[in-house]
């Protein structure tokens, strides 16, 4: 837990990862028209109190989408406010519907690898005032 | 510079416009030569049973049961109304329809102009219920940025240059210009930001595998 927050970030490696993927990711991003649609399809969403934070779109706008208009430069801060966003206020389930057709599993998937590749998991032996559950 | 905007600009715009969602069509296919399966391919070979009819209109009604007619009726008749009205209004306005004409000789159907100016206040007042969305509800406002303001004003700038200029209301020589600009801006805007869904709508809905594909598509990114 410690060793996650203040491990220094290896900007040029989210660098490199953000860019390997770009021609997809930042296609998917430019073309959510932020039109909340896909908010009731997430039961994560309708299981708390319809808060916008478990959104799908604002799970992905506010993690891979400033990552990229960072350009990869943040900080541990950043990576730790993301953390809840994709690994726990999204299981993968699959289930969104947009009705454009943005994949926002495959946008939170990515993002978890970005985060992974900096360490920054959920670990077992967590005991963080926020539970994973 | 009037002769400009008023001359070649508009073919520039039409050129960025066309090429535009070429290369975007160009580089989705490129990037999405991988094939899968979306479905198993057992499920394939059932055939359904024959439908009648009346069983067919049924199924249907029903299936509208578990999507956004469900959820927020409002927002879809509206979105519904709005897209129909931005796609059908310019191209079958007649100012639009005599330009044309003038310029490569060809033209379309045009409506009778009470019925497309009544379209343009519709879109208009559609575009508002958007913003008036953006603004007051909390989801969609913690998704919004100047960005997606921005877009929308790109979006309804024609409409309401159009309709000023139609009714001749303020000076027709600037409104017009006006007109004409917001017109090619919103052209070449199109194939690179959000608006582009225009495209890509088509593309991820129908040749993207997934769950929610219209027609079982298969690509994958
Ligand atoms: C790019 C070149 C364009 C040119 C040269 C052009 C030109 C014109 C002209 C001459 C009129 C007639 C005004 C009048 O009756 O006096 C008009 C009206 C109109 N235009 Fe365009 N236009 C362009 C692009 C667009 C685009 C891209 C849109 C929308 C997507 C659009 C939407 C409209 C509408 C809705 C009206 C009619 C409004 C009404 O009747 O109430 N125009 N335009
Ligand atoms: C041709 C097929 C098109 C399809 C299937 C389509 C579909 C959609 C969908 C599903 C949404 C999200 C729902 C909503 O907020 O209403 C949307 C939003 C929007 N579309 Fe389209 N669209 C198309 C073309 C266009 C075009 C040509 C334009 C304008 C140039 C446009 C402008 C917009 C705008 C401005 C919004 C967002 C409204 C907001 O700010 O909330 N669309 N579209
Ligand atoms: S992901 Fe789709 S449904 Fe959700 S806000 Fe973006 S465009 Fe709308
Ligand atoms: S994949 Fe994530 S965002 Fe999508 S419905 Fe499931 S939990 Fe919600």
């Amino acid at each position: 837990m410690a060793h996650q927050e203040t491990k220094s970030v290896d900007t040029e490696k989210i660098k490199e990862m953000l860019n390997q993927r770009k021609g997809t990711m930042k296609r998917f991003l430019s073309h959510c028209a932020h039109c909340s649609i896909c908010a009731e399809s997430c039961f994560l969403y309708m299981a708390h109190n319809k808060d916008p934070q478990y959104m799908p779109s604002y799970k992905v706008i506010h993690s891979l989408g400033k990552l990229y208009r960072k350009r990869g430069k943040v900080d541990r801060k950043f990576l730790m406010k993301i953390k809840g966003m994709v690994w726990r206020n999204c299981v993968l389930c699959g289930r969104c519907y947009c009705p454009i057709g943005v994949p926002i599993p495959s946008m939170i998937t990515f993002t978890r690898n970005i985060c992974r590749s900096q360490e920054v998991y959920p670990q077992l032996d967590e005991t963080s005032s926020e539970s994973w559950l | 510079m009037l002769n400009f905007v008023q001359g070649h600009l508009i073919s520039i715009a039409f050129i960025v416009f066309i090429l535009g969602l070429v290369y975007q069509g160009i580089q989705f296919f490129k990037l999405t030569k991988k094939k899968e399966w979306c479905v198993p391919p057992s499920s394939i070979e059932i055939k359904r049973e024959k439908m009648t009819t009346q069983q067919r209109i049924l199924e249907g009604l029903r299936s509208l049961n578990g999507n956004l007619w469900k959820t927020d009726p409002a927002l879809t008749f509206i979105t519904v109304v709005f897209h129909i009205c931005l796609i059908a209004t310019p191209l079958f306005l007649l100012g639009h329809n005599i330009l044309l004409d003038q310029s490569w000789g060809v033209r379309l159907f045009s409506f009778p102009e009470s019925l497309s100016d009544l379209l343009t206040l519709i879109v208009l007042i559609c575009g508002v219920y958007f913003l008036g969305r953006r603004l007051f509800l909390a989801r969609v406002r913690a998704i919004s940025s100047v960005y997606d303001y921005i877009v929308l004003l790109i979006a309804l700038a024609p409409f309401l240059t159009g309709f000023l200029a139609y009714h001749q209301w303020f000076d027709y020589e600037i409104v017009i210009l006006l007109h004409i600009l917001s017109g090619q801006l919103m052209l070449i805007t199109i194939p690179f930001t959000k608006l582009g869904h225009m495209l890509f709508f088509f593309l991820y809905r129908f040749l993207i595998g997934s769950e929610y594909s219209f027609v079982r598509g298969s690509r994958t990114w």
